[in-house]
């Protein structure tokens, strides 16, 4: 099984040259998110894995794949205890 | 100007639709509490000052309005409060979307949205610029929409810059409307020597609170103003069938308009277009 991640149902996002607001509609709080936040986000309009979105990091930035995978998982963590991605296990 | 589509508030005298087996979280503003979404759907609004509710189905554009007569003797407070609340989730169901804002165009020809709280400055600031002849649309309710080429406009709700007596004495104007529940008075744009505009596209936006020291602005990016402009938009976080309609506006606007966060200062009453100067 591996566990994979999407958007959290109550999310919605909007983007300007790179940089974005997140809502929770759910806890109706919000967020500033980064340039990579936004990339992520964009990528977890359809369910992903964690290696999944350390390559959607690679392809756009000049980083190691540890550093790159060391985000993605700070950001899932972060993304998780603010209901803003969900998980779910996959076969 | 004229929202895209009729709009209906049924009114009913009588006893007010009570939300207690209504189980979503309450969403407070002044005098009013707010449950919507799921899992009943639509929106139920209660005035607290007088027993009134106010029934809205997820995309209807009728609103189911129940007073008690208390609601009924305390009309024209309701009218502010409660039926204004029902009015701005009415609008919402045609693609106009609440900011707590002023709005003005200058001299430039350049449209202004002036965002922030109570105590923010925006009625005394458009009071300022009416009385340099600028055109403007609200002190306080505006609502944004969409225009073409993906623009966005801002709608001025028609009704007197309302002054606190301070303001009313710095500007040095007397007569006016009495608004005493209020305990402020009221002015027309045109009674300050402006006129009333009601539609604006922003090209400036500030964010403004009041200080003691001189006028200052400072130049905000594109992630800084969407937040200011979800902050002055609290309506955004309900209704997740219209949220993202409302956040795509606010990034449009954040898009189209160049953006400060100013700290007001008494120099302005002295030399009014100062705060134009710092933002040009």
């Amino acid at each position: 099984m591996t566990l994979r991640y999407r958007r959290h149902p109550d999310l919605r996002l909007a983007a300007l040259e790179g940089e974005g607001v997140a809502l929770q509609l759910g806890t109706r709080r919000y967020f500033t998110v980064s340039e990579s936040g936004v990339l992520l986000f964009d990528a977890l309009t359809s369910p992903r894995s964690i290696e999944e979105l350390v390559r959607v990091l690679l392809e756009e930035y000049e980083v190691s794949a540890d550093q790159a995978e060391a985000s993605v998982r700070a950001f899932l963590d972060q993304c998780r205890a603010a209901e803003l991605v969900a998980s779910e296990d996959a076969p | 100007m004229e929202p895209p589509g009729a709009l209906t508030i049924a009114v009913t005298v009588g006893d007010p639709v009570a939300p207690q087996r209504d189980p979503r979280p309450v969403f407070r503003q002044p005098g009013v509490a707010i449950r919507t979404g799921p899992p009943l759907g639509g929106v139920h609004i209660w005035w607290d000052a007088a027993p009134a509710s106010a029934v809205l189905g997820p995309a209807e554009t009728r609103a189911h309005v129940t007073l008690s007569p208390a609601a009924v003797e305390r009309f024209e407070e309701c009218s502010r409060s409660f039926l204004m609340t029902v009015l701005i989730f009415l609008l919402r169901r045609t693609a106009w979307h609440h900011v707590h804002g002023a709005t003005a165009i200058a001299p430039s020809g350049a449209g202004w949205l002036i965002a922030g709280n109570s105590h923010a400055g925006k009625s005394t600031t458009a009071a300022l610029l009416a009385s340099s002849g600028w055109p403007v649309g609200t002190d306080d309710i505006a609502f944004l929409a969409p225009a073409a080429e993906r623009r966005v406009a801002v709608m001025g709700f028609r009704s007197p810059i309302a002054l606190r007596p301070g303001a009313q004495e710095l500007l040095d104007r007397a007569g006016g409307i009495r608004l005493t529940k209020r305990q402020k008075v009221g002015y027309r744009p045109e009674d300050l020597g402006g006129e009333w505009v009601p539609r604006v596209e922003p090209a400036v936006i500030l964010f403004t609170s009041v200080g003691d020291a001189e006028t200052m602005a400072t130049p905000l990016g594109g992630r800084e103003t969407m937040v200011e402009l979800v902050r002055w938009s609290a309506w955004v976080v309900l209704e997740p069938e219209i949220a993202q309609e409302h956040l795509d506006l606010i990034a449009r606007l954040a898009a189209q308009a160049r953006s400060y966060r100013v700290r007001l200062g008494r120099d302005l009453f002295e030399r009014p277009e100062r705060l134009a100067e710092l933002v040009r």
